[in-house]
């Protein structure tokens, strides 16, 4: 997860290294700091930091250090980065068959979103479907090929992958 | 440097028109003559020591539908054998069962001290490390630029210009025909079967089309692209492949909605060596129309490198056959040892 922050700190030495401590302490990775000197509330400096954290559990432990700490949280925008799936199937395929999918996707760890759009009637031999989404793993993507490949195998229909 | 055409089609032709075009530039670069001393079709063959005259050559293959006067009578390989010339340029069709007649004639070639240049992909899809191991044993060169993507150079490029970097993977649009069919699906909603008409009425299409729309033409020139620029040792049967047969409309509508286009596209990664339909954003390089070819290279120190270029036409493939034979006189190979 990346989070992005901004922090005032009193404008007294050590405050920052002090704001920072509590990242690298719970496994954050620091990817960026920038003063804002010019933006001063109240004695306080703004300090941009942006940051990554493996978990939100990392995140909050970080958070609680903060505010027991009196480090003011002006500003906080957590992201998770994400890839995209992309697959298009083309061929007979039955309402049965999209029902799977769904659910085998849903069952599915770390998917973050899925749609899946489709045309033709469901007894055509030759309907199109889309599924598009998010994975908030890079490994899930591998999973997921093997999941489409299967299928398309198995009931004899065309998989056309976006470009990785 | 002493040459024989070996085909007289639209490559060969080509090349015989070319060589023709850029005497002076032999003749200024490298002080050399590009002499053609012969050339053979299906059926005829034409010599001459001293040099034979591009034009007249093209003007007798368009009056009389052969080469020349004398016929060929199942005496190639001897003629490759023993005739004195420096370098074959080898234009026969591509056969991708057992890569016959091009893998003979390469082979008597390499064998008798020859270097080869060759625009067809049979032989170096099936056979390319016994090829390669061959022109080495025999210490000739074998140059193959115009077998894959016509005038688009990206074999020379890679392994000359970009010698220097580790390339990590390569995928490419290596069939204009394919995508030529694609696009007029998407701009026009097209069902397949008439897109391939209009490519055929065209000229764009074969019509036996089988080779471009199964994918066959695209995983031999993958696979040409694998042996020459990723060092793997495989054939055009090591290829995975599917083609765009199965497309139909409708897929390619609901694609596009989605801002993405459909496109037979080839890959070379460490997990992979494939030739299938991809989606692929509006906007990206491969999402590019008509029937230009187009590869792009995943490098470590120059990045995404990508060329693209007509991958057919006689002047066109002629362009890479000529970037060959440019390359054995600069490496002062015009000339047998
Ligand atoms: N055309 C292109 O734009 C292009 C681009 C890249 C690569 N290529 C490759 O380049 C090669 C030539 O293509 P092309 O378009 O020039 O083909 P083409 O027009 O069909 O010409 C092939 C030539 O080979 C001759 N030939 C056939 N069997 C022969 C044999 N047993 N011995 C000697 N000659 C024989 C034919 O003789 P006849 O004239 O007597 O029939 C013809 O002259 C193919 O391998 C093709 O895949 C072509």
């Amino acid at each position: 997860m990346k989070v992005n922050v901004d922090l005032r700190l009193k404008d007294i030495p050590g405050q920052l290294v002090a704001a920072l401590e509590p990242i690298s302490k719970y496994d954050g990775n620091i990817r960026g700091v920038v003063h804002h000197h010019d933006d001063r509330v109240g004695g306080r400096i703004t300090v941009n930091v942006i940051f990554e954290v493996r978990s939100e559990q990392s995140l909050d432990k970080i958070l609680s250090t903060w505010k027991e700490g009196e480090v003011d949280i002006a500003k906080i925008d957590a992201f998770f980065e994400t890839y995209p799936i992309q697959y298009l199937l083309v061929g007979s395929i039955t309402s049965k068959e999209l029902e799977s999918i769904t659910k085998g996707l849903e069952a599915m760890e770390n998917v973050a979103s899925i749609e899946i759009r489709y045309t033709g009637t469901a007894n055509s031999s030759s309907r199109a479907a889309l599924v598009t989404g998010k994975a908030s793993k890079k490994e899930t993507l591998t999973t997921l090929e093997s999941f489409f490949k299967q299928r398309a195998d198995k009931h004899n229909y065309m998989l056309i992958r976006g470009l990785d | 440097m002493k040459v024989v055409i070996a085909g007289f089609g639209t490559v060969g032709q080509g090349v015989a028109e070319v060589i023709g075009m850029r005497r002076e530039l032999f003749q200024k670069g490298f002080r050399q003559k590009v002499t053609i001393v012969g050339a053979f079709d299906s059926s005829s063959l034409v010599k001459n020591p001293r040099g034979l005259d591009p034009e007249v050559l093209v003007a007798r293959k368009a009056g009389t539908g052969r080469v020349g006067k004398r016929p060929l009578d199942g005496g190639a390989e001897e003629f490759i054998e023993e005739y004195d010339f420096d370098t074959l340029i080898e234009t026969t069709p591509t056969n991708i069962v057992d890569a016959e007649p091009g893998l003979t004639y390469i082979r008597t070639a390499l064998n008798a001290g020859k270097n080869v240049v060759t625009s067809n992909k049979g032989p170096l899809a099936l056979k390319f490390r016994e090829l390669t191991s061959t022109a080495a044993k025999n210490k000739v060169q074998l140059r193959y630029e115009a077998s894959v993507g016509g005038a688009m150079p990206v074999i020379n490029l890679s392994r000359e210009l970009l010698r220097g970097e580790q390339i990590y993977s390569l995928r490419g649009i290596l069939n204009g025909t394919c995508n030529f069919i694609l696009n007029r699906m998407k701009d026009e909603g097209l069902p397949f079967e008439q897109a391939l008409r209009e490519a055929q009425e065209m000229g764009i299409a074969e019509r036996d089309p089988t080779y471009d729309i199964d994918g066959v033409d695209s995983a031999c020139k993958l696979a040409i692209l694998a042996n020459a620029i990723f060092g793997r040792d495989v054939t055009y049967n090591d290829v995975m492949r599917t083609g765009i047969r199965s497309i139909t409309e409708d897929a390619i509508s609901l694609a596009s909605e989605q801002h993405m286009v459909v496109r037979l596209i080839g890959e070379i990664n460490d997990k992979r060596v494939e030739v299938s339909p991809r989606m692929v954003p509006v906007g990206h390089p491969l999402a590019i129309g008509g029937t230009l070819n187009i590869v792009q290279l995943i490098t470590d120190l120059a990045g995404d490198i990508t060329v693209a270029g007509r991958g057919a036409g006689r002047k066109e493939t002629a362009s890479a056959v000529l970037s060959d034979l440019l390359a054995l006189m600069n490496e002062g190979r015009g000339k047998r040892r």
